[in-house]
């Protein structure tokens, strides 16, 4: 079984983008991770408190390696984790991982289609996986 | 590289390449020779947002004017693109089964979708809009729905 690290949780920052499909896909990969596939590995931080310059969501970013979930190429989650002084260990956008899953065409907003289910699911195990590199890796891995 | 009419809405600037035609739902039009390349208007790749996937019709494939010449899925809408020309598909752009992206980062350059050997080389040119009568047309339609 691997070393975790539990000091330091890797940091998932969805999109905050609300009526927009691919926000919520990447919303609901960043709660299968957090609440389900990694609960004890990983912390959510919600994109708008950064935006808000909030204390406590601040240092969290600082202080932890991030994986960003950016719902279109404006990428808000990443600069603001950037912005915020963090480090982005990897960097992910829906459209693209999209393309990796045609079959898995995402529609609706509030509630997902099955397609956007899955494809969430499909993201979410991808991040999973880096999560286990970088807390295996004990320093918060390599931040490429 | 051509040159470009544009106006600006909001904070979105449109640009129309002056040395090629238009259909009315956006795509261009440019005479290559005996051929037609053809392509999509930066108004409609704005307006339509980041594309996923592009699905051109195969090279050899006869099209009717107004026929099914391309869908483009992107993150807001899925297009059919009709032919803005009756004719055979000779060429396709390969980087549209890679990086279809490329529609939205250099749509009259890099990112054309296919070339067309046309039936008759001007037929249906009168139902195509110059670069001044499109770019009325669109700026038109963009200043409208800003103001909604």
């Amino acid at each position: 079984m691997a070393e975790i690290d539990r000091t330091r949780r890797v940091v998932i920052v969805p999109c905050s983008g609300i009526g927009k499909t691919y926000g919520t896909v990447s919303r609901e990969a960043a709660y299968d991770v957090t609440e389900d596939l990694r609960p004890e590995q990983t912390r959510l931080v919600a994109l708008s408190k950064l935006v808000l310059g909030e204390a406590e969501a601040r240092s969290i970013v600082a202080s932890n390696p991030a994986i960003t979930i950016d719902g279109c190429k404006l990428a808000c989650a990443t600069k603001m984790v950037l912005e915020s002084g963090g480090t982005v260990a990897q960097d992910y956008a829906v459209l693209e991982v999209y393309r990796r899953y045609k079959q898995l065409k995402p529609q609706g907003i509030a509630e997902l289609n099955e397609g956007g289910k899955l494809l969430a699911r499909a993201l979410a195990d991808e991040i999973a996986q880096v999560v286990d590199g970088l807390t295996r890796s004990g320093d918060g891995g390599d931040n490429g | 590289m051509p040159d470009y009419i544009e106006f600006t809405v909001d904070k979105f600037t449109f640009k129309v390449a002056i040395d090629r035609y238009y259909s009315m739902e956006g795509l261009w039009v440019k005479r290559e020779g005996n051929n037609i390349r053809i392509g999509i208007s930066d108004y409609l790749q704005q307006r339509s947002g980041d594309v996923a996937f592009s699905e051109v019709k195969p090279i050899g494939t006869k099209l009717a004017f107004g026929d099914e010449l391309a869908v483009i899925e992107t993150i807001k809408v899925d297009i059919s693109l009709s032919s803005p020309v009756a004719g055979r598909v000779i060429e396709l752009n390969p980087a549209m089964q890679t990086t279809p992206e490329i529609i939205n980062q250099d749509p009259y350059g890099s990112g054309w979708l296919a070339v067309i050997e046309p039936d008759e080389a001007y037929a249906h040119v009168e139902q195509l809009l110059d670069p001044q009568a499109y770019f009325a047309r669109i700026k038109h339609e963009a200043e409208r729905e800003i103001s909604k």
